[in-house]
């Protein structure tokens, strides 16, 4: 068997890996425009902050790849996809496939910022290479200005703090992390943003540049105000990379639409996962692109075992997510907002916020106040109605919240002793 | 591979379990140093939940398909393919509690790093099971987990 997996970030690499566990012969190819080895995207946040060297970027070690055969092209990327002879096109030439993965993840979104068009000092934040970039160009000197407050670029301003003489996030919604906290949530985290010394400007956005040759020396925002800046981070947003797989033909809406058991997309033996796929939310049935790292995770992997053969049903998508900003922790999972939905709010020890809806937690954020977090997260994957529970659902979950039976079910896993 | 199992009509409520995992994953391994004196304090990686009338020690599954490496956005959270034993390699480990978001046992601990059982790996059987006084705890070997 041949396998192709364009991308090699996580929904590639889980792929691959899946792939050879199930399989020693295969051969298996993956390809990466980037010029590193397969890393953790999320890490290039902390690799800015000087908090992980460069070498602990990497998700497996280089040895890995050998002794598993598993071949990475790095800089080489895939130029099309031709089904009918089942072969991609790429930088060093034709593959053939039996089964094809397409990984190709997120592109940055960015808007068209007036004034902005080739300055040297304007950056997005989606790859090593741009950490890399900004890292080498910010000083203490500098005045950094990110626009958006979304988990990217927040995760940029708390970086770039830690190097820049000022940092002001800019963003057009009313809240900061507008799309998974809710308003009480996303205050918490802005206070402790400012607290730590970040200007965040809300509903508001950058309406020009102002520079000076090739660079930018400050911009005007909408409500006319304007803030020195030698350092502009777009970070307004992501769309799914899909331009190879419509070329080939392949349903796109949005996302490249996916069979939600299999991964498997309009076209025979061409599976899709993670950021440029449509997933499906299996709290509201809605197709979403869920653009986190353990859903690509898991959806390369499901693709990698129907690819394999060795089938077996997706569990289901739904957004989880672990953030910290100066060491205020969030955990928030499943939806922040649903129709007759009722909220279960306690301040106790940090700030919690369970919803629920028709006897079943549908979603939680949790600021410095996560313990047994994933305990939540079980009742909501698992629909469990809350009605089978003990206790009140707002203190730290407990194994004795269920009843005996499901409680020795679990921890025993049904062996007798 | 071999796990920890809790047997709840034993337990006793008493803590010891937490005490000595607490201690085996000391600098000092000593009891009273381990609780006292030790900085970064020293994290039992097992919990007692209920109270004196029922309670249950609660620790890692090590599970089959592991949600925590699943999520795991660094790599530093693994399962070994030969002893089935899942650890944190402290060195790739950013923190960022993703692992205990969507740990279903709740067993993931968060602090610098993530702190998680690792069986006691290279003893013969881990401190919590060895000093369990009314064997409540028992280590045995079983099949899958969830
Ligand atoms: C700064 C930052 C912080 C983040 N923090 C978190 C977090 O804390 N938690 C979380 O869950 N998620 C986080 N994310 C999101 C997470 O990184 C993504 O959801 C995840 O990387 C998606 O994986 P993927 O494999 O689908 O695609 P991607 O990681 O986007 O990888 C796709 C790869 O395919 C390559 N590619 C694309 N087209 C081609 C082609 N034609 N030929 C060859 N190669 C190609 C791309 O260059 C890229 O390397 C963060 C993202 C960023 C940028």
């Amino acid at each position: 068997m041949k396998y192709v997996i364009i991308g090699a970030s996580a929904a590639g690499i889980s792929c691959a890996k899946t792939l050879r566990e199930n399989g020693k012969d295969s051969s298996i190819d993956v390809f990466t425009d980037e010029a590193y080895m397969p890393y953790s995207r999320p890490i290039i946040s902390y690799y800015l902050k000087s908090y992980v060297e460069k070498d602990n970027i990497y998700l497996n070690s280089p040895d890995f790849y050998k002794e598993n055969k598993i071949n990475i092209h790095t800089q080489c990327p895939v130029t099309a996809i031709n089904a009918e002879k089942k072969t991609v096109t790429t930088a060093q030439g034709e593959f053939s496939y039996d089964k094809l993965l397409i990984a190709t993840g997120s592109k940055p979104f960015v808007p068209p910022v007036e004034n902005s068009e080739n300055a040297v000092n304007v950056f997005t934040f989606l790859d090593m290479a741009m950490s890399e970039k900004i890292k080498s160009y910010a000083g203490a000197d500098t005045d950094a200005v990110v626009i958006g407050a979304g988990l990217i670029g927040l995760k940029a301003a708390e970086g770039l703090r830690k190097i820049c003489k000022s940092v002001t996030v800019v963003e057009l919604a009313d809240k900061v992390l507008p799309s998974i906290l809710d308003d009480k949530g996303a205050l918490m985290v802005k206070e402790t943003l400012n607290k730590n010394g970040i200007c965040v400007r809300l509903g508001d956005t950058v309406a020009r540049c102002n520079r000076e040759g090739n660079k930018v020396t400050s911009v005007t925002l909408k409500s006319g105000e304007e803030i020195p800046c030698s350092l502009l981070v777009i970070a307004v947003g992501v769309r799914p990379q899909t331009a190879l797989a419509e070329e080939a033909g392949i349903k796109v809406n949005r996302g490249i639409c996916v069979d939600k058991d299999t991964m498997e997309t309009s076209l025979k033996d061409i599976f899709a996962a993670g950021d440029c796929v449509n997933s499906t939310d299996i709290l509201d049935s809605c197709e979403k692109i869920i653009a986190l790292w353990p859903n690509a995770v898991r959806e390369g992997k499901t693709a990698a075992l129907y690819m394999s053969g060795h089938g077996e049903k997706d569990s289901g998508s739904f957004a989880v997510n672990a953030i910290d900003f100066f060491g205020q922790q969030i955990c928030t999972c499943g939806l922040i907002k649903a129709e007759s939905a009722q909220e279960l709010v306690s301040l106790k020890n940090g700030y919690k916020r369970l919803l629920v809806r028709d006897g079943r937690l549908i979603g939680f954020v949790l600021i410095d106040d996560a313990e047994r977090a994933g305990m939540y997260t079980y009742l909501i994957k698992t629909k469990t109605p809350l009605d089978t529970l003990t206790g009140d659902l707002l203190d730290t979950p407990s194994f004795m919240m269920f009843s005996k039976e499901v409680r020795t079910e679990r921890l025993t896993g049904g062996v007798k002793v | 591979m071999k796990k920890v199992i809790a047997r709840e009509e034993h337990c006793l409520n008493c803590k010891l379990c937490e005490v000595y995992c607490r201690t085996a994953h000391s600098q000092s391994k000593d009891v009273i140093k381990a609780h006292l004196r030790e900085n970064p304090v020293p994290v039992s990686r097992i919990t007692v939940q209920g109270d004196n009338m029922l309670s249950v020690a609660v620790n890692c599954r090590h599970c089959d398909k592991p949600a925590c490496v699943e999520a795991c956005i660094t790599g530093a959270m693994q399962k070994d393919p030969e002893t089935g034993v899942v650890t944190c390699d402290e060195s790739r480990c950013i923190g960022c509690m993703t692992c205990m978001t969507v740990c279903g046992f709740g067993v993931i601990k968060s602090g610098k790093f993530a702190v998680k059982c690792d069986l006691c790996q290279g003893e013969d059987m881990p401190a919590c099971v060895k000093n369990c006084p009314n064997n409540a705890l028992v280590y045995v070997e079983v099949g899958g987990a969830e």
